[in-house]
């Protein structure tokens, strides 16, 4: 969220206790809240004329006519359009999170073609860059990442398939509602049912259904509560309110998470509708699948003895180690009397309490000299003598060598598949697995029964148990769904201007914003059903819109009147989010690395961030370090510890889904752009691009630095000012050494530190 | 001071300005405070704006730290917007703090939180139990009924007794073990709370459990609560301040804002290199050089300001570089201990070897609350270079509490010496807690363990200072320590007590998010503390 405050009330204070008194998981509440007519939310889309409007420039585009219509109402003066400088600088980081290159700028600024800038608008969505900046919302909406979270933080191997998988969505422009079906359903609508023929080619079919099923991934990196793992059932709980959680939020704009403990306070979701929804899961399992050729598997486990060769050399190892460690207790034993070691020979549970005692004394000397291998004594080496260290030393080599010839991994997906066990779900009093209540069967939320959309029936399905989400996603994809179609074009209107119609784009229940152009929301979510479901089309319909293309200044009478610009009557302002900030920084130094998809990338850490950490083991940084310099959303996304940069820049806990990130400005961002040993770097890299690439004069590097970061040529004034940094005393760095770079290097902070840099217009 | 100027009053800043209004008799109300702050940018930025701007302006310009009692003013400007939320006869109850800023009377303004990590044993520290050294070595009697533990499985696992020594201590008799002497003489200062539990019994979930309120992540901390309730007292300085001496299991979401907005998080000050995240500039750009680039920097931000105008996000992150540089000076005065006596030294225990490191965070602890920090944390036995378990005693209890309490027990007695002396303990609530408690049966896990499993079910907080009337013991776990029994009191009631005493009503700080009200005690702390601990 952007600014909460104007969103919502910050602090709500009600006549009663806001949060505590128990409702009675009862569904007499849930007629009387049928019965309320007001929820816009559930009536399905209408199909509405594009209004009139009187400036005929505002007619031409229908997403202009809602808009000015609005403006008119509100006695609101639409601003001027953007100049053609800002404008692609606007769409650029809007469509690939990247500032134009000087050689895009120069393109569009003389195209003089009437449809250069739809040309431009398509070029951009027909670049792979698209792809990896718009997955990125998605990811924020499904709570990705690529670890559990928690004391064990279980690391997810394919989560980064699902990535890619969302990615290339994106890029290809897959149609939203098949979007939809194969995140919810590809294993039971698309079944991995077609036979290999003969070669060691995946037919294309089977291949794209395998893709596909890659969907269901988002069902599995959510976050993993350790202390679940002890409890079949509660894991099984926790997995399935997860999973709740995240398709309410992501598909149905709606926070439903409460009503696992209780009917929804607000909204007609009652407790009985959450299990319903849980029911629709809870036949589903978690399954690892491999996502190669038979052959290859045959491969795989026809190496496999070299695996055991691995085993055998550590066991080589740990018995080497075991025999030192016992003649080095063996050593200490020597020097107590026969009685005490004796009684600690004995075994523990045979002891008597004489000798119990007597044993003490020396386990207490075993685990001072750090052998007790119980108490993880391994940390001082024990105590070889040169012929076993040696033998140790020569061990290790062969592991190597056998490590590198043995193979680990069987290329893998972990999707959704049919579980082996048939488990009923009971409608959990107060959300507490432990006390089950009443057992329900799959079924859609009940507010939506007679909104044009059929309530679940599984009696036609012969499989058993039912493919309910099967059905579950032709529901969500039916074009008479009141919430699919606008929920994700309200997503990809807040993606352009920084707050959706609805300006809580997972709330869209009764606590939630009411819309600010409904009958727009309901305009622009017919016509995507319309065009097939295409987010590219919706792109280009928003983009192409007067709307989009006015200039973000600043007009007092329209500030007065709808300081929130709610309405529109300029474009929003917006700071780069994260991922976009540290992309953009690279781009502009010089140092992207636009390889795709793949392993997650683990950035480099400072000492000073390690600090944080638990377990530094879970931190494998990627030694490779031209990867180090890769797309953000490549890197790893460790739940128990997010990158610093970006945490500090507001990117979402991934705890649950994010609609709408905050924006805040805190002095530990100045800090981190200012001092952080990644913008040291690449402040560095920067300047050596501009000394290298721009000229040999100050006023030309100058002029490169503006160009490159700021996507313009710096006024008189601003280049004059910086020109101070060239002036001679100021080659003597504090250090007292002449450094020739220190001043580029000075003025590749200042531009990469700039609102103007930081802020879009 | 205006933007305007700002710059020159930047680099006069150095060093920082104590804010001491509480303590020079001066005090101010925390309104009185919200309102200085405010004018000053507002003047310059906002002139003519609207409420919904100037909101918009109290948010962003957080000036960092959360420094703005926010909360306060966003529901008085909430109020404005949404009168259908308060009743007509009682306009002032909309905001939370209407009667003089907090909803009750408040003891305490400053809080220090000492947070044993992995878990202290309740049984061996301020919870003795008899009755358990007379089981010692015997199965669990049947009548305290059965609980399968993470290793543990009650009915395999025989009781132990604790190896350490208690004594009734002061006047008030409080019995403490001697892992504690130095603690130990404060014991008419203490309310030791002894029936404390949740139900988490992961580290994850109790540290959760113990700074948020919850057993997940996502959840604001305690810490991030109260600054978002209260505001901050020191500009130049972080509100709410964690000091690790190593990463802790649960990591940075039990510090940090949860759902709140960021500005709300814990930073982190760290014993080794630079105490914040990147507060120092790189050795190549310091002195000159980064004056020169934030002089040009500002310079450049207000000429793009100046064309864009009246823009409250532009203005915020100007005046948020105007506090890093500001921040680059007040941290390492506030760091810099070279001022405090050897006497000083002596109390904290920064003689010794072994008590060094957790009395410089106590110290630290002291001059942050000096300085007007609102919440400070200081974790003892969090994990260095991978190695060490804090106070989670599974094998070899004794050693392990012996060694753990001997770095903190001088630095927690000579800091509650030194907050008395100073005349900081009336308005600085000291807490000790950690992730649980231990169980009083041996840990399963191993057979040669000689150690206690965790225990979330029954343990030991213990408060002191921020007005609570000392000597006092409150609850009671059953006669071997397994569970609490009397007077249960539920980390929410922990936590609604600390609000209490802060002068915070529990149930009215909230925060409205995925469609419903948030509180830091959820739906409980009805059975909260407060007037008991203040009582005599």
């Amino acid at each position: 969220m952007r600014t909460i405050c104007f969103l919502v009330p910050f602090v709500t204070v009600m006549a009663g206790p806001v949060v505590g008194a128990a409702i009675a998981p009862a569904d007499d509440s849930t007629a009387a809240k049928q019965a309320q007519p007001g929820w816009w939310a559930v009536q399905p889309p209408r199909q509405v004329a594009v209004p009139e409007v009187e400036d005929a420039a505002w007619q031409a585009h229908p997403i202009d006519a809602f808009i000015a219509r609005r403006q008119t109402q509100q006695g609101l003066q639409p601003a001027p359009p953007a100049d053609r400088q800002t404008l692609l600088r606007r769409v650029s980081f809007d469509l690939h999170g990247l500032p134009p290159s000087p050689t895009q700028i120069e393109r569009f600024l003389n195209d003089a073609s009437p449809d250069a800038y739809e040309k431009l608008i398509q070029r951009l969505l027909d670049s792979p860059r698209y792809g990896e900046r718009w997955s990125r919302y998605w990811l924020d909406v499904v709570r990705y990442a690529d670890t559990g979270g928690f004391e064990t933080d279980i690391y997810f191997p394919n989560a980064w398939r699902y990535r890619d998988y969302v990615i290339k969505s994106f890029n290809d422009d897959k149609p939203f509602d098949r979007f939809v079906t194969e995140q919810i359903a590809a294993d039971q609508v698309w079944p991995d049912d077609i036979e290999l023929r003969g070669t060691f080619d995946i037919p294309p079919e089977k291949k794209e259904h395998l893709d596909a099923r890659v969907g269901t991934t988002l069902f599995t990196i959510g976050p993993v509560y350790h202390e679940a793992a002890l409890n079949g059932h509660q894991l099984r709980y926790e997995w399935l309110s997860d999973v709740v959680n995240t398709l309410g939020e992501a598909f149905l704009g709606l926070t439903i998470s409460c009503a696992r403990c209780h009917d929804h306070k607000f909204d007609p979701i009652t407790q009985r509708d959450y299990h319903r929804l849980m029911a629709i899961f809870a036949n589903s399992c978690i399954r690892d699948v491999p996502v190669v050729h038979k052959m290859s598997e045959f491969g795989y486990y026809s190496a496999y003895p070299l695996r055991l060769r691995v085993e055998q050399l550590k066991s080589s190892i740990q018995r080497l180690d075991a025999a030192v460690r016992d003649r080095a207790i063996d050593e200490i034993k020597a020097g107590f009397p026969a009685e005490v070691v004796a009684a600690f020979d004995t075994p523990r549970s045979e002891r008597t309490a004489q000798q119990a005692r007597l044993a003490k004394q020396i386990e207490e000397a075993v685990s001072e000299a750090g052998l007790n291998e119980n108490a993880g004594g391994g940390k001082t080496e024990l105590p070889y003598q040169e012929q076993e260290r040696q033998q140790r030393r020569s061990l290790l080599q062969q592991v190597g060598e056998a490590v590198l010839k043995a193979n680990f991994d069987l290329p893998r997906a972990t999707v959704l598949g049919r579980a082996e066990v048939h488990y009923p779900v009971h409608i959990a009093e107060r959300g507490d697995w432990r006390q089950p209540g009443e057992q329900v069967a799959p079924g859609f939320p009940s507010v939506f029964n007679g909104a044009g959309l059929a309530a679940l029936d599984v009696s036609g399905q012969t499989s058993q148990p039912p493919l309910a989400r099967k059905l579950l996603a032709e529901w969500l994809t039916s074009p008479a769904h009141p919430l699919t179609a606008r929920v994700i074009v309200n997503r990809v209107w807040q993606g352009h201007f920084g707050r959706g119609i609805v300006a809580t784009p997972n709330n869209f229940g009764l606590q939630g914003e009411p819309p600010s152009h409904p009958e727009l929301l309901d305009w622009l979510a017919t016509t995507l059903v319309e065009k097939g479901w295409s987010i590219k089309e919706m792109h280009h319909l928003i983009m192409t819109s007067r709307t989009y293309r006015m200039s973000s200044a600043f007009e007092p009478t329209n500030a007065q009147r709808d300081p929130a610009n709610r309405f529109l009557w300029r474009m929003n302002r917006r700071r780069l989010q994260a991922e976009t900030l540290r992309d953009a920084v690279l781009v502009v130094a010089g140092s992207l690395n636009l390889e795709m998809g793949g392993q997650p990338v683990v950035p480099p850490l400072t000492k000073e961030e390690q600090l944080g950490m638990w377990n530094l083991d879970q931190w494998p940084e990627t030694l490779d370090e031209r990867q180090h310099t890769r797309r953000s959303v490549y890197l790893y996304v460790k739940r128990s510890f997010l990158y610093p940069m970006f945490t500090t820049f507001d990117f979402p806990d991934s705890s649950a889904s994010c609609g709408r990130r905050n924006v805040s400005t805190v002095a530990p961002q100045a800090l981190m752009l200012l001092n952080s040993e990644f913008m040291q770097q690449q402040a560095q890299v920067f300047g050596e691009r501009l000394q290298k690439d721009y000229g040999d004069s100050p006023e030309s590097w100058i002029e490169g630095s503006w160009l490159l970061g700021l996507g313009r040529a710096p006024t008189e004034q601003e280049a004059a000012l910086a020109m101070a940094l060239f002036s001679g005393s100021d080659d003597l760095s504090t250090t007292g050494q002449s450094d020739t770079l220190l001043p580029l290097k000075k003025l590749a902070l200042i531009v990469l530190n700039m609102n103007e840099f930081i802020y879009v217009d | 001071m205006g933007f305007h100027d700002s710059w020159k009053n930047a680099e006069d800043a150095a060093p920082c300005r104590l804010v001491h209004t509480r303590r020079q008799g001066t005090a101010k109300t925390a309104r009185q405070i919200v309102m200085e702050k405010l004018s000053a940018p507002y003047q310059f930025c906002c002139k003519e704006t609207l409420v919904t701007s100037r909101r918009e302006f109290l948010q962003k310009a957080g000036l960092g730290f959360g420094s703005l009692a926010a909360s306060f003013l966003m529901s008085r400007d909430g109020a404005a917007t949404q009168p259908s939320t308060q009743t007509p006869t009682q306009p002032e109850t909309a905001s939370p703090f209407a009667a003089g800023m907090t909803h009750v009377p408040a003891t305490a303004t400053n809080v220090i939180f000492l947070f044993m990590h992995g878990g202290p044993s309740h049984i061996d520290t301020f919870d003795p139990k008899p009755l358990l050294t007379e089981l010692d070595g015997q199965p669990v009697p049947p009548s305290f009924g059965a609980e399968d533990f993470q290793f543990t499985r009650v009915a395999k696992v025989p009781l132990m007794a604790s190896r350490q020594k208690f004594q009734p201590r002061g006047e008030s008799g409080i019995e403490i073990s001697d892992l504690f002497p130095q603690t130990a003489q404060h014991a008419d200062k203490l309310a030791v709370i002894r029936s404390c539990y949740h139900d988490g019994f992961t580290h994850v979930t109790g540290q959760n459990w113990l700074n948020t309120g919850w057993p997940r992540v996502g959840r604001p901390s305690v810490g991030s609560w109260t600054v978002y309730g209260l505001g901050t007292e020191n500009e130049n300085l972080p509100a709410f301040v964690v000091l690790l001496d190593g990463p802790i299991a649960a990591g940075a979401p039990v510090y940090g804002p949860g759902f709140l907005p960021g500005m709300y998080q814990g930073t982190v000050l760290r014993s080794d290199g630079p105490p914040i995240l990147n507060v120092n500039p790189p050795t190549q750009l310091q002195g000159e050089d980064q004056r020169q680039i934030m002089k040009m920097l500002a310079r450049y931000n207000r000429l793009h300001l100046e064309q864009r105008q009246e823009d409250a996000e532009l203005a915020a992150r100007i005046a948020s570089y105007e506090l890093a540089f500001r921040m680059q000076a007040s941290v390492p005065e506030l760091v810099d201990l070279s001022r405090e006596t050897t006497a000083t030294e002596h109390l904290y225990g920064l003689d010794q070897e072994t008590s060094r490191e957790f009395g410089t965070q106590c110290l630290m602890a002291r001059r942050m609350v000096e300085r007007g920090v609102r919440f400070v944390q200081v974790y003892s036995g969090g994990r260095k270079g991978g190695g060490g378990a804090g106070w989670d005693g599974h094998v070899e209890l004794v050693k392990n509490h012996r060694t753990m309490a001997a770095q903190v027990d001088q630095p927690i007695a000579g800091l509650l010496s030194d907050l008395e002396q100073r005349g900081l303990l009336d308005s600085t609530l000291v807490i000790w807690g950690g992730d649980f408690g231990r169980t009083p049966f041996a840990d399963g896990l191993k057979e040669s363990s000689q150690g206690r499993d965790h225990n979330p079910y029954g343990f030991t907080v213990w408060m002191a200072g921020g007005g609570i009337r000392g000597g006092k013991v409150i609850g009671a776990t059953d006669e071997i320590g397994f569970r609490a029994t009397e007077d249960k009191i539920h980390v929410h009631d922990l936590h609604a007590t600390i609000l209490g005493l802060l002068g915070i009503d529990h149930e009215r700080l909230t925060y409205f998010t995925q469609g419903r009200e948030f509180r830091l005690t959820d739906i409980g702390g009805h059975d909260h503390l407060t007037q008991r601990l203040l009582a005599s």
